[in-house]
């Protein structure tokens, strides 16, 4: 009695912790593979197929943003536009997949766009695409959690993935975020 | 050189991959007096030696071009029948070529599903209790391995008999088809594989074995 007393008092006692869990990739992967179908059963195109891909990606990223600036950043929220996006592509790819996103870039010539690049997804690491859904980028579901991630954390932005040097998240930033940013910097 | 070819074949026994690595197939090509000491016979809409084995000739060879003219089924490209060209001594002296006719795609549906019935024969006729199958099918000319997964699928792989290793990259072809047919979402079970990642890694997965595993024993 004594010792299982202890054992419980010492699981109590531990603190949350970072708790990194890491997944079986077949198992994800088999996962998502019954994600793709179960959309893909109840759609007749190609773009809304990835619309309900993105839908399902933006459930993960709601409940994920919390957790996560309360692990990393210890509860601070991140106040500048740049700032948010390097958490994004370090910390979020990190507890998402593992490794860092490749390329963050601005647009040229429309500052409310900016372009998060990856060569190889894993989320498309083992998806061939048919002849027949061209266009389809299975990252419609990356694309969904990076949304509701910047939604949440009052960026609003749209994010579309395309087919460019590997995969191309294009995240379209709000007016007000960008002139609201402008004031924060100009502080 | 080492590995010929892949196929793959699903638990009902009709053939869903195909992949040719070598496509070479034995040519001899000959010039002949008459009269021919090979018999000759029509089978199948070809022309095969069915008696008389020299020079590297074997039974069951097609006649593939006489003269540089190409054959198609029992006559040439110029639409002589090739029997009666053979028959004609005013044709002779005559250059043969014979060879192992490329396979048609129908004819390897048709051999996998008849190798499928011949693995369940040997279960059947094996003197050991429960057998597993058909491992291994030896020529003189190549060797036939056969790995049969639970769930049903054979893969099986032509080689060269030098070629060792054999069941490793058998088992290495499974990983590769659990990976990238099995998990693709646009992939149904027991249907033809028409997958883009699954080629590319399943020709690499050849040629990684090829450059390890030929002895010379």
């Amino acid at each position: 009695m004594a010792a299982l007393g202890r054992q419980k008092s010492n699981i109590l006692d531990k603190g949350l912790g970072k708790g990194k869990p890491e997944v079986n990739i077949a198992t994800y992967a088999l996962l998502f593979s019954e994600i793709v179908q179960y959309c893909q059963n109840r759609v007749q195109t190609v773009p809304e197929l990835q619309n309900r891909l993105s839908e399902m990606g933006q459930h993960v990223g709601s409940h994920l943003l919390d957790v996560l600036l309360l692990r990393e950043k210890g509860y601070k929220r991140e106040l500048k536009l740049l700032n948010m996006l390097l958490f994004i592509k370090s910390n979020l790819w990190k507890t998402l997949f593992g490794r860092e996103a490749d390329k963050l870039e601005l647009a040229n010539d429309d500052e409310r766009t900016y372009y998060l690049i990856e060569k190889e997804p894993i989320v498309n690491k083992f998806i061939s695409i048919p002849k027949d859904k061209g266009s389809l980028n299975c990252a419609a579901f990356t694309a969904g959690i990076l949304e509701s991630v910047l939604n949440g954390a009052n960026f609003p932005a749209k994010v579309t993935v395309h087919w460019h040097k590997g995969t191309t998240f294009m995240i379209k930033f709000d007016e007000s975020v960008i002139a609201r940013d402008k004031l924060v910097e100009g502080r | 050189m080492g590995i010929f070819s892949v196929y793959i074949v699903n638990k009902a026994g009709g053939l869903i991959y195909q992949y040719d690595h070598n496509t070479q197939r034995p040519e001899v090509e000959k010039t002949f007096s008459y009269p021919l000491e090979l018999v000759l016979k029509t089978f199948d809409d070809k022309v095969v030696v069915a008696f008389g084995e020299r020079d590297g000739i074997k039974v069951g060879h097609t006649v593939l071009s006489i003269n540089g003219i190409p054959a198609e089924g029992k006559v040439l490209q110029d639409r002589r029948d090739i029997l009666d060209v053979l028959n004609d001594e005013s044709n002779y002296p005559i250059n043969i070529k014979f060879g192992r006719a490329k396979l048609t795609a129908n004819e390897k549906l048709m051999l996998a599903s008849m190798f499928h019935s011949l693995f369940a024969i040997g279960c059947q006729l094996s003197p050991e209790q429960r057998s597993s199958g058909i491992d291994l099918l030896e020529t003189d000319t190549f060797k036939l391995h056969c790995f049969q997964t639970m769930t049903g699928i054979k893969f099986i792989v032509m080689t060269d008999p030098k070629q060792t290793a054999v069941d490793i990259f058998l088992k290495k072809l499974y990983e590769v088809y659990s990976d990238f047919a099995l998990k693709n979402p646009f992939y149904s079970l027991d249907m033809p594989i028409r997958c883009d990642l699954f080629e590319t890694n399943l020709q690499a997965a050849i040629e990684q074995s090829e450059r390890q595993g030929v002895s010379n024993i």
